[in-house]
């Protein structure tokens, strides 16, 4: 990946959101009490043009909260924040012309007319010149397999094309920078393995930047080597994916099934032994005892005829991450 | 400019689609809006005119307000929606998006059934011009245009009142309809056949006396309320204008205030 210039700045970046709510009886109806929810507090980060970032985090701790301050929806109560060196909710309408914008739980097209009506009508909201704008769509009518959907009502599609939909009128104005909110959402394996190849190519062909919020660790780890952690809407990690999961990558699984009944000897009793049916399942921390010595009794117990190691679930290495960080 | 044109003929395109039910809805809006034209023709026969206005005189009142109402209804569809607009989302996509928000809430959804109400105004006018004898001249006609645009830019500022509560509450107020809705079957009548506190009201604190009735006055060459009118009407629906500033910068002042729901 180029290094690019930071495209996005945030510094101490605030969000509080006041909550109104009646006290009790029929007092409460006059009497209001005002609570105060952290959205995001003191968030500071730096994003270059041409990476792709994953939002990472439990619902509620801030994810779209920044998104939206982000793309100017909502106004931050303090810090600073730099979108291409414009601060979205003060000149909105200046960034929103190089920002694509998609939120995987709604329909930002229009959905009783057909799509294509729907990409004419966003090359005159953002004033994309004719020529340039069909050229686009037939490139992203390409790339996203749309060609048999065009004439066809938002409405009638399913989740997967209104999906490739959604992306494809986000991108018609060339953007510099795509927010994605949870963009898998509902999708098929299909579906899901299609998006990722697409945003792929466009961040490589393109070098759109793509800032990415989701809860499914594939995505993520097909697309973001890099990942802002956030929980209780603060900004708890800021690095590569890779280098975070391993650190909770604690505990490795051996499967193994030996010839003839053979069993496992000799193993620390820190390595948890199980068995079902003739497979014997190890567990252990490779900090306490390297995989290799691991290997080595087991091959010394007998002939072995199988053998797996079995990876991590990422799933639990962000459920163990979160319970680490007292998130849940 | 393009881009209205376009979202308008969208409008429309949509519209099309259901056509019957197009078609019903007029003709509903028609009934409806003929049935209060029918109370004032009703009350007329009774009384053989109201105060010192003859029938004639009022159906001009009455289809001056309803044309004006009628426009509005006719833009205001997205702002009446403003709460579903928020609560799906679409406010949000309409923030990302290099356009006015007002523009891009009231382009959203426009209610063209609402033709229905503007042809039994127009017929009212029509009715009305035929039986008093009214000469129109050209300063007549762009005094009326006038008038009626202040009216509509006066009910828009209302309709946005109600939206920014929304963009706070996330709930809609019913309160700003007794001006609004209330302020449409209140107006359809000359104002000063009402006592002097809701005269005031609806002439200086919500303009519509302003905005339409002195300038119906002086096409119809009557004073209202004992004030002679005169070349001054012409600046009074500007006030329309004046109040719809004032809303918008309370809808710019929401806006900053919105929270937006949901992930």
């Amino acid at each position: 990946m180029s290094e690019g210039e930071i495209i996005i700045r945030a510094e101490g970046l605030t969000k509080v959101y006041r909550r109104t709510s009646g006290g009790k009886g029929f007092l409460g109806l006059f009497r209001r009490r005002t609570e105060e929810v952290r959205g995001l507090t003191d968030a500071g980060f730096e994003i270059r043009r041409g990476e792709v970032v994953g939002l990472l985090g439990p619902n509620g701790a801030g994810k779209s909260t920044t998104v939206k301050l982000l793309t100017g929806i909502l106004t931050a109560d303090g810090g600073a924040c730099g979108v291409m060196g414009r601060t979205p909710w003060l000149e909105r309408r200046k960034i929103a012309a190089d920002i694509g914008a998609v939120f995987g739980q709604r329909m930002q097209l229009w959905w009783d007319v057909p799509v294509l009506d729907s990409f004419r009508l966003l090359r005159d909201i953002y004033s994309v010149p004719e020529a340039r704008w069909k050229a686009r769509l037939d490139e992203l009518t390409d790339a996203l397999e749309l060609g048999g959907i065009l004439q066809v009502p938002m409405r009638q599609l399913s989740l997967g094309q209104r999906m490739r939909a959604e992306l494809c009128g986000s991108l018609l104005h060339e953007p510099s920078i795509l927010f994605l909110d949870e963009p898998t959402i509902g999708l098929d394996a299909v579906s899901k393995l299609r998006l990722r190849d697409f945003l792929r190519a466009e961040n490589r062909e393109r070098g759109t930047t793509i800032l990415l919020t989701t809860h499914d660790m594939a995505d993520m780890l097909a697309l973001c080597p890099r990942v802002l952690v956030l929980g209780r809407g603060r900004l708890l990690y800021d690095g590569g994916l890779d280098a975070l999961l391993r650190r909770y990558d604690t505990e490795h699984t051996l499967r193994c099934v030996f010839d003839g009944g053979a069993e496992p000897e000799g193993l620390p009793p820190s390595v948890g032994v199980r068995r079902e049916g003739e497979a014997w399942t190890l567990t252990f921390a490779p900090a306490e005892i390297p995989v290799g010595e691991v290997l080595a009794k087991l091959l010394a117990a007998g002939p072995v005829r199988e053998l797996t190691l079995k990876e991590q679930d990422t799933d639990r290495l962000v459920a163990r991450m979160y319970a680490d960080l007292k998130l849940t | 400019m393009r881009y209205v044109m376009h979202a308008m003929r969208m409008n429309l395109r949509r519209a099309a689609q259901y056509r019957s039910s197009f078609r019903m809805q007029i003709a509903a809006q028609i009934v409806m809006t003929f049935g209060d034209l029918w109370a004032i023709l009703l009350l007329a026969e009774r009384f053989g005119g109201m105060a010192h206005w003859s029938l004639y005189e009022v159906m001009f009142f009455f289809g001056a307000m309803q044309i004006a109402f009628a426009v509005t209804e006719m833009i205001n569809r997205g702002f009446g929606h403003i709460s579903s607009l928020i609560r799906m989302g679409d406010l949000d996509t309409m923030l990302t998006r290099p356009r006015g928000i007002a523009a891009q809430v009231i382009l959203s959804e426009l209610d063209p059934r609402r033709i229905g109400s503007v042809a039994v105004g127009l017929t009212a006018l029509t009715v009305a011009t035929l039986k008093t004898g009214l000469r129109w001249t050209l300063p007549d006609v762009l005094l009326l245009l006038w008038g009626m645009t202040g009216t509509v830019a006066l009910m828009m500022g209302l309709f946005m009142i109600e939206a920014v509560v929304c963009l706070f509450s996330v709930q809609s107020v019913e309160i700003v309809n007794v001006f609004t809705y209330g302020g449409r079957q209140t107006c359809q009548y000359p104002l000063d056949l009402y006592p002097d506190w809701l005269r005031t009201t609806f002439t200086y604190v919500i303009p519509i006396g302003l905005c339409l009735q002195f300038p119906v006055c002086h096409i119809l060459g009557k004073p209202l309320a004992g004030a002679e009118t005169g070349g001054w009407v012409w600046l009074g629906p500007a006030a329309g204008f004046v109040f719809l500033g004032l809303c918008s910068l309370a809808w710019r002042l929401g806006l900053r205030h919105y929270r937006s729901t949901g992930s």
